[in-house]
């Protein structure tokens, strides 16, 4: 296992919620207030934005995006029949989002996070690494894409060189200078974890089983006697039940070294993630101070709970994360649009939309249908994908071409002005479940039609 | 009794069908509402769900006069009995009203004070929903027996839109429920259930969609006939899984052509029997 980590000194920082500059201005204090949210948020505006200043090639892509989806939204109309008919193909959308993927490769073999408009490329960033593998070998296996398969081990190799002594991976983003020391992230070690397991079953190589069963048994160490993580090594330092998504790959892992253990730790954290799902379908905790719960954290704890509920077999996680993604289908039918944010019980949806958080609900949909049969749910992330579909670019610069913006419109509260890895992945998960789904679609013949004849 | 029509269109054969439907049971209509064809959102909408090409043949039908020796075309030919006239066809709202002699009005809401203001002078004990807007509970009170709807799915089995496609994959047997409407969708009082017997016949989903209709505007004249004699009474939906959301969506072409699929490999095997190996 090597020590050679790089990252960046900013303990239980999520690159996922907020920019790095800002985190570092804000020096991680886990009680500011919203003024110092705004204040970040304008900081942040006007830090990012002198990266225009070293590139000024940008402004034109970025007068262009901005003004394509200003004019988007002022003359696109939503209605009842949005998005049911194919106006793009599914096959030309995957491969735009793979080519994003693959272009955000960086020397080191990790992923950047995100490309932005006024930056450009953001450093390699673990914990997209680790999950986006298990896309890449998904990609290769569905198109016999060698390249895919090679990014995939790359970004493996990569990873390896990261985990630290007590077998966790670091949380923020990888600065590529030697002699920091690294802070260990539950959350990111779960994520990473997902990698290491799918590039196992891949590989076969030993030496990938031995870190996964190291990262496993740190994630075990850490769980607190409820099922949850918090402290030091938890974002904010409190317990999130967004990390359904470590126990799903706890439960992974547990498949993979047939070693209950993490099956069991897995579960745990189910237990203490379905103990805060409401009757109206809404989850509490997913805590995050001095941020509204966007989409993709409402996400996560669904697709995380839904996950680990089907590897360990509990119908109970199911039916209860089918009753939350059903309340957020039954929005996405009437109105078209999922906000990117929501208050308690799904009230007061915000005025932008979070791509990445459009892209889980279609992989849970997509999940829920193989589970259920229920083929509202397929109907819905058909729709879905077609929405989104509509709303990348296939034809562009590098970083743009295929990219899936962090919200719609671009300058949305949720990663604005980028183009994030993990939103490519979703999507990209989204359309590869579509694909497996839809050719697997089976329209009975075997018998005649329930009618009065 | 009286009787008012709302009508998504000036120009929607299911309404004028209706219309005369009524008219033949001596039931001329107090009235008629229609939205304005002009409608932006409902243009965007029948763009969104027929398509630019569909909808220039359906404006073409109704705006442009058949020339002397062309035959007269509707959409829906299973209307064709209700629509067809001494010479030609009745092609709008206004034609139909012109004939029978009853006024017809327009708005860009059905659920305006101005419309609702309209349908109160007309004084309706009933009111049939031939299309336009999700009504509202202040519309829904104006009449005295309440607001009915041929809803194109067996309820409470199949509520909302898509029906016949979403009965088709979901096992559901095919048919129609014309019912009262309430502030749910599809959720009110049913007055009549009834399974649609010429299912393999229909050569395509729109076929189907069509025959439905057609079948609609047939029983929606005996249910009227029951409601002025006094034998047609309606009846709370009875769902055996009230917990379970019965509710469907407008289905992606995806799954229509899965739907369409179901459709043919019914009509071969009503046809041919089931082959066993």
């Amino acid at each position: 296992m090597s020590f050679s980590s790089k990252l960046k000194p900013n303990p239980g920082t999520d690159p996922m919620i907020e920019p790095a500059h800002v985190r570092r201005a804000n020096g991680n204090n886990n009680n500011k207030d919203h003024n110092n949210d705004v204040t970040a948020q304008i900081a942040s505006a006007l830090i990012e934005s002198t990266g225009l200043l070293r590139a000024p090639q940008r402004i034109g892509p970025l007068v262009q995006k901005v003004v394509s989806d200003k004019l988007r939204i002022t003359f696109e109309q939503r209605h009842l029949y949005s998005y049911t008919k194919n106006k793009r193909s599914t096959d030309e959308a995957l491969n735009a989002l793979l080519r994003w993927i693959i272009n955000a490769q960086r020397p080191d073999g990790g992923i950047a996070a995100y490309y932005s408009l006024l930056t450009g490329y953001s450093e390699s960033y673990p914990e997209v690494t680790g999950y986006i593998v298990p896309t890449l070998y998904d990609f290769a296996s569905m198109t016999n894409d060698g390249q895919a398969a090679t990014v995939a081990q790359r970004a493996t190799q990569w990873l390896l060189s990261l985990q630290v002594s007590t077998g966790a991976f670091p949380g923020g983003l990888h600065s590529g200078s030697h002699g920091t020391e690294s802070q260990p992230s539950v959350f990111n070690t779960g994520q990473v974890l997902q990698g290491l397991v799918r590039a196992h079953a891949e590989t076969s190589r030993p030496e990938i089983l031995k870190a996964a069963v190291a990262a496993g048994d740190w994630l075990v160490k850490m769980q607190q006697v409820d099922g949850s993580w918090s402290g030091p090594a938890a974002y904010q330092d409190t317990a999130h039940t967004y990390y359904s998504m470590v126990a799903w790959a706890l439960a992974e892992l547990s498949e993979r070294s047939s070693d209950d253990k993490y099956g069991l730790a897995a579960e745990r954290n189910l237990d203490w993630v379905l103990s805060h799902f409401n009757p109206s379908g809404w989850i509490d905790g997913i805590n995050l101070k001095g941020h509204p719960d966007y989409l993709h954290f409402i996400a996560y704890v669904l697709q995380g709970a839904l996950e680990c509920g089907i590897v360990r077999r509990r119908s109970d996680a199911i039916q209860m994360v089918a009753k939350s993604a059903w309340t957020l289908l039954r929005k996405f039918e009437t109105n078209k649009y999922l906000a990117g944010a929501y208050e308690v019980d799904f009230k007061s949806g915000a005025q932008f939309t979070c791509l990445t958080g459009n892209a889980q609900m279609s992989c849970i949909w997509l999940r829920l249908f193989e589970m259920t049969d229920d083929l509202r749910y397929l109907n819905a992330a058909l729709k879905m994908n077609e929405m989104l579909k509509q709303l990348i670019v296939v034809r562009g610069r590098r970083g743009i071409d295929g990219g899936v913006s962090g919200s719609y419109p671009i300058w949305g509260r949720y990663q604005p002005l980028r183009y994030i890895s993990w939103g490519c992945k979703f999507f990209a998960d989204a359309l590869l479940l579509e694909h497996r789904l839809t050719r697997s679609f089976d329209v009975s013949t075997s018998e005649a039609l329930s009618c009065a004849s | 009794m009286r009787v008012v029509i709302l009508s998504s269109s000036l120009y929607s054969e299911t309404a004028c069908a209706m219309a005369v439907r009524m008219a033949k049971l001596g039931q001329v209509p107090a009235g008629a509402l229609a939205l304005s064809t002009l409608n932006r959102r409902t243009l965007v909408r029948k763009l969104g769900q027929l398509g630019v090409g569909e909808v220039a043949r359906y404006a073409r039908a109704k705006l442009i006069p058949q020339s002397g020796n062309s035959r007269e075309r509707v959409v829906n030919p299973h209307l064709e009995p209700w629509l067809k006239r001494d010479v030609g066809m009745f092609r709008s709202l206004r034609e139909v009203a012109a004939f029978y002699e009853f006024p017809v009005a327009f708005c860009d809401d059905q659920n305006s004070s101005d419309s609702i203001a309209r349908l109160k002078e007309w004084s309706p004990d009933l009111i049939i929903f031939a299309g336009g807007n999700v009504l509202r509970k202040q519309l829904l009170e104006v009449p005295r027996l309440g607001v009915l709807n041929v809803h194109l799915g067996l309820l409470p089995e199949v509520r909302g839109m898509s029906s016949p496609e979403w009965s088709l994959l979901n096992h559901i047997p095919i048919g129609i429920t014309i019912h009262y409407m309430d502030a749910g969708i599809d959720t009110g009082p049913v007055l009549q259930r009834s399974e649609y017997p010429d299912v393999a016949q229909c050569e395509s989903l729109n076929d189907l969609r069509n025959r439905l209709v057609a079948f609609g505007v047939e029983r929606v004249g005996s249910v009227i006939e029951g409601l002025i004699r006094g034998t047609m009474f309606a009846a709370p939906q009875s769902d055996p899984d009230p917990d379970k959301d019965r509710q469907f969506f407008v289905m992606h072409e995806w799954l229509q052509k899965r739907a369409a699929e179901r459709l043919a490999a019914s009509r071969r095997f009503t046809v041919a029997g089931p082959v066993h190996g």
